[in-house]
């Protein structure tokens, strides 16, 4: 029984005091002439004390009382009235009934003390069985069947654990021994957001009282543990405060654990998965290359071959070339794309001017323009740009290689560098289809999408997945569209930063 | 002669009969300790390194054989690795391809760095690429005829990379013999001036064709 017994002292302790006092003075009455008055005071007071430790404060007030009017009427002459002879009595009197109501008070006093500490210890030793019980537990619904066999066991009340959404409604856990209909989601709110048992006291409704323990764990949603008291009137609950506030904390510590295992076990399995994927990167950039470098050099050297071969053999070989060119650029997308998606993109930024990197891309893309002249257009004195060269080099490279891809042969490609307030705008106009519109367009950006027009041609739909990847690494934004005169138009920005200075040659003549 | 270090039988294979059609004679290594005894006892006239060896990195060889050879070497390396060229090219390598690369590349390439290696004793005091002439010994720069004013920090750029033409240069290395070691962390520095020389010397500065832009490692003159 873990809950104090505050039961009051019913009217048999009263009258159990009553037949004492009369017994006292039955008995002592026969021996007055031996006994000194003082001696019999004693006794009455000796009663006094039985009375407070045995049956309470109330029956030895009462001691006290009865035994002042017990020893006038049978010790203090004249016998057998209240009269009183000799007024000296009445401070006999006034000290006695003041020695017994300061000893039944602290009689009393010390009873209820004695009474507290045996029901805290008891409280005490469920809440440590309680604790090594959670301590054991292996998961939520464990916690929560745990938590209802202590409530029914020892509070004689049935529990519920709730856990607040992300959308700020109660959840249910499972296995609650109580129906959810009957809690106050307002109460349990109310609870969570003083931090503090809530434990509503006048309860009008006559129904078992609730108590709602707050629950924040800190590493998780924050949540409510709800009890209903099946027998227990509402008053004496708050009393219970601070073993609730003490059961909550240990329901809070449970939960906290049960988060942090399962959190470490979830980072071990991303651990194990960014292994998986390292080493298949590597397998992929050197396993797979190797061959590819073979393939693509041995079908080359088959067109240098001395003497020459029949031209069907050559254009095979030819093709050849080319399948081993296209496998092997899907194999660079696709790095590359493994490497963005692992979420290690460290950009190798340095201010340079963007005409370099247009420059540089376009020497690099020469073969795969084919035969598409493109046309620069450069508003003069831009300024230099923080870029990852190597990176933007594969942003304009995609764009270029769709643009000269999905463009009819010949036909010119233009690109367009202007600066806007804050930003560079670069645009990448071409003669083809163009794009479709949004919400279709957006879609593109997305990894293995592509255009549905273009089903006949080869390609996986990364392009511009990785543009857009790498762009936003720089604080950039990319979009498509398609020009009112016809062919796409792809548009990207990149913001413009403070350009370190500089400093003019020493000594230099103007 | 040339000697390729390479532990891919079917790409020692291609790039043997290249060179061998090109009239190279070629010397096989499959390890870079064995590529380093064979640069020594056979004195190759270029070493074609694949970077990707199981022994070692190409880092070692490079500084290894600097220090007691100048013969050119040829990086062959994959895409993604721009770090560990840059380090091969600070270290000395002359030139590097990425995987896969075309036979025409490859021989282009070859050719270039023989030449170089053939041609580095002779005095050339005039170089003319596109529509320029450089003459070194007058420190005259001429565009079309007309004469060019580049400042000396220009001039000096410009004659570090046509001394060292085919060759890729990092911007640390130019950086630290143009402007200094203290320069070495500034790179746009270098940019800006690579820019003013396309400007006065290119045909079309956007699209180079002689001082070419190494993308992420540095810059290269091809006359």
């Amino acid at each position: 029984m873990v809950i104090s017994d505050y039961s009051h002292p019913n009217w048999r302790s009263y009258c159990l005091t009553l037949g004492l006092c009369g017994l006292t003075a039955v008995i002592a009455s026969p021996l007055r002439n031996w006994l000194d008055q003082a001696n019999t005071v004693m006794l009455f007071n000796l009663v006094v004390v039985a009375a407070a430790v045995y049956l309470g404060r109330g029956p030895a007030i009462l001691a006290a009382f009865a035994g002042v009017a017990l020893f006038d009427f049978f010790f203090v002459p004249p016998h057998f009235t209240f009269a009183v002879a000799n007024l000296q009595y009445l401070v006999t009197f006034a000290v006695m009934l003041a020695v017994g109501l300061v000893i039944s008070h602290l009689a009393a006093g010390l009873r209820q003390e004695a009474r507290d500490a045996r029901v805290r210890e008891s409280q005490l030793k469920d809440l440590y069985e309680l604790a090594r019980c959670l301590a054991g537990i292996d998961s939520e619904s464990a916690l929560v069947a745990a938590v209802c066999r202590f409530a029914s066991r020892h509070l004689h009340a049935r529990a519920a654990l709730f856990s607040m959404d992300s959308s700020n409604q109660l959840q249910a856990a499972s296995g609650n021994d109580l129906p959810t209909t009957v809690v106050d989601s307002a109460l349990a709110r109310s609870a969570l957001a003083s931090g503090r048992p809530l434990v509503p006291v006048d309860d009008l409704s006559g129904d078992p009282p609730h108590a709602f323990l707050p629950l924040t764990p800190g590493n998780g949603p924050s949540g409510v543990l709800v009890l209903a008291f099946t027998d227990r009137p509402s008053r004496e609950l708050e009393h219970l405060e601070a073993y609730l506030t003490a059961l909550a904390s240990l329901v809070e510590t449970a939960l906290q654990r049960l988060r942090l295992v399962e959190h470490s076990h979830e980072s071990s399995l991303q651990a194990s998965a960014e292994r998986l994927r390292a080493s298949i990167l590597s397998a992929l950039s050197h396993d797979v290359r190797t061959p590819l470098t073979a393939l693509y050099g041995l079908a080359d050297s088959l067109a240098l071959f001395q003497p020459p071969l029949p031209a069907p053999a050559r254009e095979l070989a030819a093709a050849l070339r080319n399948q081993a060119l296209r496998l092997s650029r899907m194999v660079d997308k696709l790095l590359d794309i493994a490497r963005f998606q692992s979420g290690r993109l460290t950009l190798r930024r340095e201010w340079q001017p963007v005409e370099e990197v247009i420059g540089a891309s376009l020497q690099f893309l020469e073969p795969a323009l084919e035969g598409h002249p493109v046309d620069v257009r450069l508003e003069p004195g831009l300024p230099l740009l923080e870029l990852d060269a190597v990176l933007m080099e594969r942003v304009f490279g995609n764009i270029l290689e769709n643009a000269a891809k999905y463009s009819p042969p010949g036909s010119p490609i233009n690109i367009e560098v202007t600066r806007t307030d804050g930003s560079l705008t670069v645009k990448v106009n071409d003669q083809g289809p163009g794009f479709p519109p949004e919400p279709e367009a957006s879609r593109l950006f997305d990894l293995f999408q592509r255009g549905e027009t273009e089903g006949a041609r080869p390609g996986m739909g990364l392009g511009l997945a990785i543009c857009r990847t790498i762009l936003e690494a720089h604080g950039g934004t990319i979009s498509v569209s398609t020009r009112p005169e016809g062919g796409g138009c792809v548009t990207f920005s990149l913001p413009l930063g403070e350009p370190p200075l500089v400093e003019a040659e020493p000594g230099l003549m103007p | 002669m040339i000697l390729l270090v390479e532990d891919e039988p079917e790409i020692r294979r291609f790039v043997r009969s290249a060179l061998e059609a090109e009239g190279c004679k070629v010397a096989e290594a499959e390890t870079m300790g064995r590529g380093l005894i064979e640069a020594g006892t056979r004195r190759p006239d270029l070493v074609i390194l694949d970077l990707g060896l199981p022994d070692g990195d190409g880092v070692g060889f490079v500084t290894d054989l600097r220090n007691w050879s100048t013969l050119p070497v040829l990086v062959l390396s994959a895409r993604n690795a721009e770090e560990e060229k840059i380090r091969v090219l600070d270290a000395g390598a002359d030139d590097y391809l990425t995987k896969p690369f075309s036979v025409g590349e490859l021989l282009a390439r070859v050719r270039a760095l023989l030449r170089r290696g053939r041609t580095g004793e002779q005095d050339t005091h005039q170089v003319c690429f596109g529509s320029a002439t450089v003459d070194l010994a007058r420190r005259e720069v001429r565009r079309g005829g007309e004469a060019v004013h580049l400042t000396p920090i220009e001039y000096r750029l410009l004659t570090l990379l046509i001394a060292n033409a085919g060759k890729v240069l990092t911007h640390r290395h130019l950086l630290r013999d143009v402007w200094g070691a203290s320069f070495v962390d500034s790179p746009h520095y270098l940019r800006v001036y690579v820019g003013h020389l396309r400007q006065k010397l290119e045909d079309d500065p956007t699209r180079p064709r002689h001082l070419l832009t190494e993308i992420g490692m540095g810059y290269r003159f091809r006359p």
